[in-house]
């Protein structure tokens, strides 16, 4: 199996590149840490094509094999159900990307659009056309509906302020895989005064998401 | 996150079970598994062990926790309890005592969340730890004290709204 | 799973407004006593209780928030804006006695909501104002998570009747949460059912064919 992973394997890992080659068993684990992580950001993280395109690459090879398989197979069966399961977490995944980009699309291309040379990007292409066709249509139809029967001056609505952000105080619930010192807790009233944690590997926090959100794309925490 | 999904990720534990057939190793893309030989033990995600028990392929053995006297020990995950319970109650000794029991402990669990989520917003606090909490707990409660504590943040920064006030948007 | 195929901007909460929120646009209906603090050249046909052409300096009357937020002025003062009683002194000392007593559908039911907008307006109660907004909340959330947590399969009508807008919203995600487990406990969750959209429509169908 670990030959069709030998075009993926390199630029696979999204953080630090100390990994350079990932087995399959990695890539469906980092499937699923992205899937949770998006599941529970408040925000839009960022893109993990290189993972989804590795999957979806496991999933044809297998599923070319398994063409090859005489019906009534034992393994075939299980190895079905195993793609099963790997299909409903990367729709899961992307599916969840897609209802924030709705929910958000003003900001999520202002971002993109903000975003410095070498920074890596938000929005896979397929997203990035999605974002804007879906921002396009929102504007085609609130002119169609109401703004064309408004007074001249008053027929544009800005859409980066009249349709929410995502707010970044939200609290999540989080494990801790690699162990953090000193994270700085900001106090939530004027009589606290703010204090360090320390994040021991395994534990589980609530806490906001603005604190630890560099730990998420880091992969130093989970989103739980 | 739907409790379906938490029992997809229970799913995913391992398990002991013993066949009753034969099967060389199979190559999953998530890892290998067997090979599988009558009567020896050999482990198993957890979804497959439940399709061959439904197919009478196989006994589940059951975890080490799932008796009487280690339940109220250890925080155990409901979504793999239920999951056992249901599919191979039959593997399990006690299983209607079993039943009955982790029902009780997660009555005084949730009873127990509820307590520190009011006492977490009372005192207005910025961090918990929950090492004892398992994902489906952490489920039945998220969205409600997540939305909570969210308004209470709102409500909070219009403290401070009493010295900046006088720019309101056009909306 | 999530078979929502719409989601419905939530409401802003605090001094922030949602602009494509439903609950935030009922919001803005709300009416505030006002007394004018200028003449309003002829627009006295909107003050139904006088024949004059203006709306003169000093008149009493009630103005949707949108209104009086929009006119609102603290350098020129065109209407200054009176505090509906629940948020004066006298009711905030009943909140701080016992929150729990007080039914907020009825004098609400945006509480916190108005509140929060009412510190757009110079005020120098609006730092007891927001306080009490805040204590409110805490002092009654317990019972809100409560109930929501405990009704299962049961009319939950007297259990939302005294809770405000903001109350009742997170009363339904504590029960979503609490049902969403019932039912997966019980083993119903992996059922499917149709979605309602669907029903509805066959009951539609079928009035079309009755008629």
């Amino acid at each position: 199996m670990s030959d069709a992973l030998s075009d993926c394997g390199s630029d696979a890992s999204h953080d630090g590149g100390q990994e350079d080659v990932m087995t399959p068993a990695e890539l469906i684990e980092k499937l699923e840490e992205a899937w949770l992580n998006e599941k529970f950001s408040p925000e839009l993280l960022s893109n993990r094509s290189e993972v989804v395109e590795c999957v979806m690459e496991q999933l044809t090879h297998m599923e070319a094999n398994l063409q090859r398989v005489k019906k009534g197979d034992a393994k075939a069966s299980i190895h079905r159900m195993e793609i099963d399961r790997i299909r409903f977490v990367l729709s899961s995944y992307l599916r969840s990307r897609l209802q924030k980009i709705e929910r958000f699309f003003p900001h999520v291309l202002e971002k993109e659009k903000s975003r410095g040379e070498g920074e890596p990007s938000l929005l896979s292409p397929e997203e990035f056309a999605f974002a804007k066709e879906y921002h396009a249509n929102t504007e085609t139809y609130l002119k169609a509906v109401a703004l064309k029967r408004m007074p001249p001056n008053l027929q544009t609505v800005e859409l980066l302020k009249a349709v929410p952000e995502p707010c970044l105080d939200s609290f999540v619930f989080l494990r801790v895989k690699e162990p953090q010192e000193n994270i700085l807790v900001e106090p939530e009233t004027d009589d606290q005064r703010e204090y360090v944690v320390d994040l021991e590997e395994g534990s589980q926090h609530l806490m906001r998401y603005r604190t630890i959100s560099p730990l998420v794309s880091s992969g130093a925490v989970q989103l739980i | 996150m739907d409790p379906l999904e938490v029992e997809f990720l229970a799913e995913k534990e391992t398990v002991k079970i013993i066949p009753n057939f034969s099967l060389d190793k199979i190559y999953l893309i998530g890892g290998d598994l067997g090979p599988f030989n009558p009567g020896l033990p050999v482990d198993v995600p957890v979804w497959l062990a439940l399709n061959l028990k439904q197919r009478q392929k196989c006994r589940i053995v059951p975890p080490e926790w799932m008796e009487v006297e280690k339940l109220e020990e250890i925080p155990f995950s409901m979504g793999l309890t239920k999951l056992l319970l249901t599919h191979a109650s039959d593997n399990i000794p006690k299983a209607d005592e079993i039943r009955t029991l982790v029902k009780d402990i997660w009555d005084t669990r949730i009873a127990k969340l509820r307590l520190s989520a009011d006492s977490f917003i009372r005192e207005q606090e910025a961090h918990a730890k929950l090492d004892n909490l398992t994902l489906m707990e952490i489920n039945t409660i998220r969205t409600f004290l997540l939305d909570s504590l969210n308004c209470m943040y709102k409500l909070r920064s219009n403290l401070q709204q009493g010295s900046s006030k006088g720019q309101f948007s056009n909306y | 799973m999530e078979s929502q195929s719409y989601f419905p901007v939530q409401p802003g909460v605090g001094v922030e407004e949602n602009f494509l929120s439903l609950d935030d646009i009922l919001l803005t209906h709300e009416r505030l006593p006002v007394r004018t603090e200028c003449t309003f050249p002829r627009l006295g046909f909107l003050d139904k209780s006088s024949d004059s052409q203006d709306i003169t300096e000093g008149t009493k009357m009630e103005l949707p928030l949108w209104l009086s937020k929009g006119l609102y002025e603290r350098k020129r003062r065109v209407l200054s804006v009176e505090m509906p009683k629940v948020y004066r002194e006298g009711w905030r000392t009943v909140f701080t006695a016992d929150p729990n007593v007080v039914d907020l559908h009825k004098m609400g039911p945006y509480y916190y909501g108005l509140g929060s907008q009412l510190l757009h307006f110079d005020s120098p109660e609006n730092p007891d104002i927001a306080q009490a907004l805040l204590q409110t909340f805490i002092g009654r959330f317990r019972r809100t998570m409560d109930s929501s947590q405990n009704a299962y399969n049961e009319d939950t009508s007297a259990l939302v009747e005294r809770l405000d807008s903001l109350e009742k919203r997170l009363f339904k995600s504590g029960q979503s949460g609490l049902n969403g487990f019932q039912s997966w406990e019980k083993g119903q969750a992996a059922q499917l059912t149709a979605s309602s959209l669907v029903l509805n429509y066959r009951k539609r169908k079928m009035m079309d064919v009755q008629s």
